[in-house]
Order: structure tokens, then sequence, then C-alpha cells
């Protein structure tokens, strides 16, 4: 089974290609071809899990290009982490295709959207079960074109065409981070193959400077896909596109790519202390500046994404502490209760068709399904004890604290106390108190929305008993298990960190509670005891503007240099040239006089000329 | 035997005959400039079937004779793989734009069509002669039909374009000239193969005529390539041209630049180029960067296509400065991706010229609105430019900086800013185009018709087919690879 694995992308494929050339005639049905091949992608993806579980690792490939001796392969690798991440992509884009056919189903350009989804789907796959960097690198491209192409899917609004072109040239800077770095290690390990790549770093055959680059340049493509610091504005913009595709690519999947890469070449980092200490730096650093910044927003999905942004440096913070198990195991819950937030904000969006949250508000007993899923969502994200995100956020904890990382482990309990706060900020302001919203007949939204909500629901809730320090570490023995590239420690964790963790959480969500539920707190405490810090805050710390007027402004004044060499120095040389050739000919024609003597004085000094440069040469030209 | 490649160089003579005692009534002329492309169109098809059937297509009769043997040229035709793939390159080409031309010329079209094809003649030949004089001739044939095709069928400036493209490519073909001659003085051949074994051996030609040979072919195909600060005629003609002949241009024209470097600066003087590779990779940096910057800041759509040829042509230069199989490998997939990158790019930019009347950035937007169809196919042939994975220009760029990368690697790691500058100035433009809000509503506005969705349609299906299935162009490429590199001496 496991070498056919390459099934499981072509179905989206598929669908993608069908309703691109089909499926203008189709309309509704459209969302039925999309929701039946990703679910056939789904189902494939359980059965090459329980597959790789019973049977261990395997894959199959072809020669795709080849340059001289060189040979670059295409195919399919099954490792326990490629396994997981079929399932949580299938089951998430399953789920969303579900969704959207309620979210969507107004839209006339409903074929589209399905046609762009089954082209994302298709590439996530295909990008989680590359077994060389080359390929991985080749979707890595193509998810982002998904990932620009929804954004921008509401092409005719000025907002969605910035959204999509930022999204698309930022995350292209990182590219380029990862193609050098690619290209390096290629040249150091002669094959992009990851087990080759691993034997030759285990083997110590790449020099450690060269190493540590690679690796930090190969990060550079993380940061950019996974919205890390200093490349992550392009993420909140791009919830210009419809929330499903928010929830799927900017929350479950397509960020967390990044993530992906590094735990797919967590050897490589491994083999490099400087490379791993950046990767956790950079992490923690986005943990809990994205999450200061969700704090203050007032969109409800600006301050979700945002909290994507702070989770993902969450999980590189674990992976560059060492801790594989503790990243792979975050990205998995945050799948699930994020995916879970955004669709539920989008069921509430739906309802209200507003994004503010000051003008919601009282939605709880209107939304008898939205409103208790958010609050699940909300729970597992801060980090309540039983729920998912409290053992992942946990072994992330422990796994810098074991790390000798004291710094980044303060930074992760303050950044959880940040995130329990603004989550619940959110869930008050939209779910309790007044209803403040313009629409008075707020519904819920229909079933093709509420059940894909309640199955994440469920997941946000319970995925997280795969791994826990009570019942077992399932997650961890198995992904670690089989590999030889793979260390795996079992961090026996002093109970403290759980109760820190837990406490934290507590305290967050009780400020929240004082300031937006019983409002026994004044709101306006930081915009009017620190008005700087606010202002600074509010606006994300003028990161874009700072980019506006440095990159942006400096490219174009490049682009200007370069037009006035154009115009004053080439052109004029340009001028000069051909103002010599036609004198030279203006000289030409008044020595056509028609005068004979003149004419043989020329032909004289002309052979005279001749004669001299062929005694001269010695009998050439 | 038959003599296959006489007969497809010259088969657009056919259609000269014909168009030439037809009458002028419009319907058949186009009907006949059209299918007078789809006769070398077939034969191509059979020159590549025999070539990989391993048939001799080599030719070679006396031609040129005079002092008793003293000066002799042969009429010498020959292919390898790289020539042959641009030999295809140029018959769909030359196809797809006779259809737009057939669609978009007003006036003269029969005149038109005759210089057409005799434009085609001289292009054909240029990929074909394994001579150097023949070469010579057809390289002079391309230039005449494209300075009348220029100068009366163009856009307002037109004979401005017309002249400054006759200025620099006249210069460009007399250094080529008296280099020939200067070769045949020194060693007393003009024939190609002959030539590469006299210079990879013999001392009888001087390391110092070598070096003048070497760089005297740099700045006559740098003009065509063409190279920076070389390049102002063709951003003139890219924008004042006609758009069917800019298609020809940018696809096919600017190749012989390219071809002419690698088959003869790389296949002759391998030793010389090797030396001043590194002079020529700061050549490619410059155009890669200088050329996106500029498209950046350019405010009309064909000028952003055009200083974004200049950036494209900077890869080739990169890859072919590599001197590694990667490198000169990338350089060509590069040439032949971008040549139908360019042709899908203005194929579709004279599309919306025809419907809108503009080609000014500022009074375009929002076209996805009323041509959806159109506005998706600029869109993809952006993607394919920008160097999207899964379309040709991605592996062209990945094989040249691979190369550059194990040669070069800080001048590589320079020119990876122009793989996001192109992001940047592509995107620009395009979206500007497409996306946001509608800027003028145009009357009559109609989105591609089904016969403009042929050429479109066909020419983004070879550039993903080249994406996804490289092998394609490689299977064809090998054998040339290898008789290039030996010579040298990687």
């Amino acid at each position: 089974m496991l070498e056919n694995a390459w099934l499981i992308p072509l179905f989206p494929l598929l669908s993608f290609l069908l309703l691109l050339f089909f499926g203008k005639q189709w309309k509704e049905m459209s969302s039925h071809v999309g929701i039946g091949f990703t679910g056939v992608s789904f189902l494939l993806s359980v059965i090459v899990l329980f597959t790789q579980m019973a049977n261990g690792s395997g894959g199959a490939e072809m020669v795709w290009l080849t340059i001289g001796q060189l040979e670059f392969r295409f195919g399919v690798v099954v490792t326990p982490l490629n396994a997981l991440m079929l399932v949580i992509v299938s089951l998430v884009s399953f789920l969303v295709h579900i969704y959207s056919k309620g979210y969507m189903h107004s839209d006339e350009r409903l074929t589209t959207f399905y046609s762009y989804l089954g082209l994302f789907t298709f590439a996530m796959l295909a990008l989680v079960i590359s077994p060389n960097l080359l390929q991985l690198y080749i979707f890595w491209e193509l998810v982002g074109v998904g990932s620009f192409l929804l954004i921008g899917f509401y092409f005719y609004k000025e907002e969605a065409k910035a959204a999509a072109k930022k999204a698309f040239i930022m995350t292209r800077i990182g590219d380029v981070g990862l193609l050098i770095g690619m290209i390096l290690l290629f040249w150091q390990v002669g094959s992009l193959e990851f087990n080759d790549i691993f034997t030759a770093v285990g083997g110590g055959e790449v020099p450690e400077g060269l190493l540590t680059l690679i690796a930090i340049l190969i990060f550079v493509g993380a940061v950019g896909k996974s919205g890390q610091f200093p490349l992550h504005t392009w993420l909140p913009d791009a919830m210009e596109g419809p929330t499903p595709v928010s929830a799927l690519i900017h929350a479950a999947t397509m960020v967390a790519a990044g993530v992906y890469l590094v735990a797919a070449l967590f050897p490589v980092f491994e083999a490099s202390p400087a490379a791993m200490t950046v990767v956790a730096v950079v992490g923690g650093f986005t943990a809990i500046f994205a999450a200061t910044i969700g704090l203050v927003q007032t969109d409800i999905k600006r301050v979700l994404a945002y909290s994507t942004v702070s989770q993902l440096g969450y999980m590189m913070m674990a992976l560059g502490a060492a801790g594989y198990v503790a990243g792979v195991f975050h990205l998995m819950t945050h799948a699930f209760f994020k995916a879970l937030l955004f669709l539920a904000a989008g069921s509430v969006i739906h309802a209200v068709h507003n994004q503010n949250i000051e003008k919601m508000g009282g939605l709880w007993t209107k939304m008898r399904i939205t409103g208790p899923v958010f609050l699940i969502g909300t729970l597992a994200i801060s980090g309540v004890p039983l729920f998912s995100g409290f053992f992942s956020k946990d072994e992330i904890l422990l796994a810098t604290w074991y790390d000798g990382r004291y710094g980044l482990f303060i930074i992760g309990l303050v950044a959880a106390f940040f995130t329990a706060f603004y989550m619940f900020r959110l869930f008050f302001m939209v779910f309790t108190g007044e209803h403040r919203s313009e629409v008075t007949e707020v519904r819920e939204s229909p079933r093709s929305m509420t059940i894909p909500m309640v199955v994440l629901a469920f997941l946000a809730a319970f995925s997280g008993y795969i791994n826990t320090p009570w019942f077992g570490t399932f997650l961890g023995d198995w992904l670690a298990g089989d590999s030889e590239f793979l260390p795996f420690e079992h961090h026996e964790g002093p109970v403290w960190v759980m109760m820190a963790a837990s406490l934290i959480a507590f305290a967050g969500i009780g400020l929240a509670y004082l300031i937006y539920y019983k409002k026994s707190l004044q709101r306006d405490f930081l915009s009017s005891h620190m008005p700087a810090t606010y202002t600074l805050v509010f606006n994300k710390y003028f990161i874009d503007e700072f980019y506006q007027y440095t990159v942006e402004y400096a490219a174009r004044a490049v682009g200007y240099l370069g037009s006035f060499i154009e115009k004053y120095i080439v052109e004029v040389i340009v001028a000069a040239v051909s103002g010599v050739t036609r004198a030279a000919g203006s000289l030409g024609s008044k020595l056509q006089s028609g005068q004979v003597q003149t004419y043989g004085a020329i032909a004289f000094i002309g052979l005279a000329i001749l004669v001299f440069l062929v005694v001269w040469t010695g009998g050439y030209l | 035997m038959m003599d296959w490649l006489t007969l497809m160089i010259f088969s657009p003579l056919i259609g000269i005959l014909i168009l030439s005692v037809q009458s002028a009534e419009r319907k058949t002329v186009s009907l006949t400039g059209i299918l007078a492309t789809v006769l070398p169109l077939l034969l191509s098809l059979v020159v590549y079937a025999q070539f990989h059937g391993g048939g001799n297509l080599g030719v070679s009769h006396g031609w040129i004779n005079f002092g008793g043997g003293m000066f002799q040229a042969n009429y010498e035709l020959g292919i390898d793989g790289f020539s042959l793939l641009l030999i295809l390159l140029t018959t769909i080409v030359s196809t797809l734009s006779a259809s737009v031309a057939a669609a978009q010329i007003k006036q003269g079209l029969k005149a038109y069509f005759l210089w057409f094809l005799i434009l085609e003649i001289g292009m054909l030949g240029v990929f074909t002669a394994e001579n150097l004089i023949l070469f010579f001739i057809f390289f002079e044939i391309t230039l005449v039909p494209m300075f009348f095709l220029i100068g009366r069928w163009g856009f307002v400036e037109r004979e401005k374009a017309a002249y400054s493209f006759l200025i620099y490519n006249g210069l460009g073909s007399a250094i080529l000239l008296i280099l020939f001659a200067a070769i045949f003085a020194k060693t007393g051949t003009t024939n190609i193969e002959e030539l590469k074994a006299i210079m990879a051996s013999s001392e009888a030609v001087s390391e110092e005529f070598r070096y003048g040979s070497m760089l005297a072919l740099l700045v006559a195909f740098g003009v065509k390539l063409p190279i920076v600060p070389l390049h102002t005629w063709m951003v003139r003609v890219h924008v004042h041209a006609p758009i069917a002949v800019v298609m020809i241009h940018a696809g096919i024209l600017l190749k012989i630049g390219a071809y002419g470097l690698i088959n003869f600066g790389l296949g002759i003087f391998g030793d010389q180029f090797a030396k001043v590779a590194p002079f020529i990779a700061i050549l490619g940096l410059i155009n890669l960067l200088y050329g996106a910057f500029l498209a950046f800041v350019q405010n009309e759509l064909k000028s952003v296509f055009a200083y974004s040829s200049v950036s494209h042509m900077g890869i080739v230069l990169l890859g072919v400065a590599a001197m590694n199989e990667a490198g000169i490998q990338g350089a060509i997939f590069q040439t032949l991706s971008h040549g139908l990158i360019a042709a899908l790019l203005f194929l579709l930019v004279g599309i919306i010229h025809q419907r809108t009347h503009t080609t000014k950035l500022s009074s375009l937007g929002g076209l996805a609105k009323r041509m959806p169809l159109a506005a998706g196919f600029l869109l993809a042939a952006a993607m394919a430019s920008l160097g999207l994975p899964g379309m040709s220009g991605f592996v062209s760029e990945f094989m040249a900086f691979l190369g550059l990368f194990e040669t070069m690697p800080w001048i590589a790691a320079i020119g990876t800013l122009g793989i996001i500058m192109t992001a940047v100035y592509i995107l620009r433009a395009v979206l500007g185009v497409t996306y946001g809000k509608t800027i003028k509503a145009f009357t009559g506005m109609y989105d591609l018709t089904r016969i403009e969705m042929i050429p479109a349609a066909a020419l983004l299906a070879l550039i993903v087919l080249i994406g996804i299935y490289p092998a394609i162009i490689t299977h064809t490429l090998q054998l040339t690879l290898e008789s290039i590199m030996p010579g040298i001496g990687g």
C-alpha cells in the first residue's frame, strides 16, 4: 500500500482539474466533487497510517530530472511523521470542504473556489510525502500558489489583491533561503534524498560551519512559510481570504509546513547547536511578540491570526529545544483546535456579517452549537487541563526546561498567560454580554457547517490523550521509534511544571473574566495608562510601515536610479555612437563629389594602405 | 536519402509563391499565411522523428569555390539536440504568431506574410547552418524582414524602433562578418565542426586571436541576447513592434544570441570562455538585476515584459558562466522556456490591447471580472515567468543556480535576489491589470474567443509539460551536452 501512497494527492488533483475544465456547468455539483475526492484521500490516508503502524515505513521513487551524471527523483515515502501529516491535512481539508458548502453557497464562483481548494490540498499532501528536498521545495511553492489564489479569491477587492501579493512575496523571500540552503546541501551531500542527507550529516561529512549556514538558510524558508518574525506580516493580512481558507491554509496546514520542514530535517538541525538556538530563539520571540499583538486587536480573524503566529512560534521553540515530539504534537493539536476556532469564527461572521468583536456579543444563547464548540477550542488553546492543548503545551515547556533554556521557558509561560487572556477576551466579547450586532435575527449556521465543527471540537478536546504522561506516550514512541536519526528521550517531568502551566492558564482566563465578563476591571487599562505602548502594540509595532519605508522604497529607488542610468548614460552613449556613424556617413557622401581627381586620390591612398597592411601582416588578410 | 533539412528551411517558399500570385482577399491570405507556416512545422516534426530514429540528417554540397580551392565554402547543414529544439520552437511559435497576425494585422496582410515567411526561412537556416558563411547569410536574412515588419506594421514610434533595430543588429553582424573573415583567413575553413577540432588542438592559432574572437562573439551575440548595456534597441522593439512580431522577436530571435554564445563561444572557444567566465557571470548578474529593477518601475505592460526579457536572459548568461553541465543545461532550458513564456505573455498583451486599446498600467485594472479566461492565462503566464515549479521556468532557473552555486557561490547568492525581484515586478504588473477595482469600463470587452484560446492553451500546455516532465527536453539534449562538455574540460 505504501508505494501507492501517491494516490492520496492524486484525488484532490483530479478534483482541481475536473472543476477547472468542466466545472463551469456544474455549479452546486462542484462542491460534491470536491468533498467526494477529498473524502477518498482522507480514507486512503487513514489506511496508510495503519499500514505504517503495522508494517513500518516504505515508499517508491522514479527519476525525474537528469543532468549528466546527476539525478533528481520523484516519489513518495511514508514515515510516522508523514503518515500523521497526511491524516491531519486530509482530515482538515475534508472537513473544510464540507463546511464551505454552507459558508460559500451563495458565491457565484463556487466552482473556482473548490478547484483552488483541490489544488491546495493536492500540493499540501504531495509536500508531506516527499522523499527528498527538491520535491518538497516544488510542492512548497505550489502550496504557496494555492494560498495566494485563495487569499486573492475576492480579487476585485483592493485589500485582497494587496494581501495576496504580500503573501506571495514575503514567503518567496523565505523560499529563496530554502533554495540556497538546498543547493548548498546538494553540493555537500551529492543528493537531496532525506536518507542520504541524514547519513552524510550523521557521518560528519558536512563541515560544521557550513552545516550551520545551511540549516539556518533552510530555517529562513520555514520562517517565511510559518509566519515567524520578521517575515510574519503576511499572515494576518491573509485573513482577506474566505474564512474556510483561513482555517485550512492559514491555521491548520500550510503555515505548519515550516514546522514540518524543520521536523522533517531535524537531524540536520540537531547536528548544529547554533542553528538549534536560532530556531528556538526566533520561535520563542515570535510566540510572545505575536501574543502581545493579539491582546489588542478587534477583528476576530486577526486575533486568531496573531494567535496562529504565536502558536507556530511555540512549535519552533519546541523543535529548537530538541523537543521533536513536543513540536509535532503541538502541530497536531493546534491543527485541530485552531481549525475549529476559525470555522466557529466563520460561523459567527456568517451569522452577523461582521468581523469586529465590538459589534458582536451575547451570541451564546443564539448559536447553540457554535458557542460551545468555540468554547472547547478556546479551552484547548488556553492550555486548560484535560484538553488537548494542555498536554502538548506541557510537552513544549518541559522540552525547553530540559534543554536548559530557562529564558525561553519563562517566555513560554508568559505567552501561555497572554494566550489564555486574549482567547477568553474573544470568547466573552463574542458570546456573552449584550447583543451589539446590527443583525437582529441571528441564526445558527446550517448543518454542513456545524458538523465539521463538532468533529473538530471532539478532536480538540480529546486528541491530546495519545501522548500523556499519565496513560503513555504513544505518539512519541511511534514518531521517533523506528528512525535511527531521531533520538527520543522521555521527559519524566516534574509535576510543578504542569501545575504552573495550569495556574498560568487559569490566571489569564480569570483576568479576562474580570475585565470582559464581570467588568469589575477597567477595559481601557492599557490604552489609558500607557498610551504609547498601546499605540505601538495596536499598530503591530509598526513593522509594516518600517518595511514600506525601507525595503519597498529602496527597491523603487534602485529602479528609478536604473531608469536614470538608462536614460542619461546608456542612451547618451548610444546617441554618441550613432552620431559618429552619421558623421562618417556624411563625410563619405561629401567625398562623392563627382570630381574624378578626388576619386583617384582616394583610390590611390586606399591601395597604398592595403599594400602596407599586406606587407605588414605578412600576407594575411 | 531525402534532404529533410533543406526541405524544411525553404518550405516557406511555397507559401511565398502562392501568396504572390493569389488575390489579396483577406480571408484567403490569412489562410495561406497560416498554412504556409504549418508546412515547416510538420517538416520539423519529421526532422525530430528522424533525429531520434538515428537518421543522418547532415548535408554537404560544394557551393562557392574560386581561386582553385583557395576560397571554398560548402553548403553544409546539420543539427544537434539544442538546434533541433530551437527549430521546433521556431516552427511552433511561427505558426502561433501567424494566427495572431491574421487576427490583428489590419492592413497589408499579404505583404506582412511575405516578409514573415522570409523571416522564418532565415530563422530556420540560422539554427541549421553548419558553416559560418551560411550562418551569416541566414542571419542577415532575418534582419531585413524584421526591419520592414517593425517599421511598417508597428505602433506609434515604429520607425524609430525599426532603425534602432537595424543599427544595433547591423553593427552586430558587421562584427560577425569581420570575425568570420578573420577566422577563415587564419584557419582556411568555415566549417563549424572543423573549427572546433582546430581550436581544440592546433597551435596554429595564437591565444590572443582566440581571445579576440571570443570577445567579438560576445559583443556580436550580446547585442542579440541582449546584454546590458546593449539592450535599449530591444526594449524599443518590444514596445513598438506589432504583437505578432514581438512574439517571434522575444520568442525566437533573441534566442539566436544564446544559441550563438553557446554554440560558437562555448563550443569553439571553450578554454577562453572558461577564463572569462567570472566576467560573463557578472554580466549575467547585471542583466538579471538591472532588468528586474527596471521592470519594477515601468508604467506600461509591454515595457515591463521587455525588461523582464532582459532579466531572464541574465539567467542564460549565469548558467553558461557556471561552466558545468547543470549550468549549461539550465541556460539551454531557459532559452527554450523563455521563448515559450515570452510568446504567451505577448500573445495575451496583444489580446488585452485589442480589447482596451491601451497597455498603460494606470488605466488597466480588474480585468479578471470581464475577461476571466484572459486574466487566468495571464496569471498562469506570470507564474511561469517568475519560475513557479511545475512550469518550465523553474526547471531552468533551478539548474542554472544549481550549476552556478558550485562554481561561483557568491555571484549565485546575489543572483537569488533576482528571484525575489521577479516575483515583485511580475505580480505588481499582472495583478495590477487583472485584480483590484475596474479602473475604466471599456466598451465592447469580451473574453478570449475559441480561436484565441488555441495558441494560448498550446503554449501553456508546452510550458507545463516541460515543467512537469523535463525529460522531454533532456532526452533530446543529452548528446549535445556530451559534445560540449569535453570541449570545456569540464
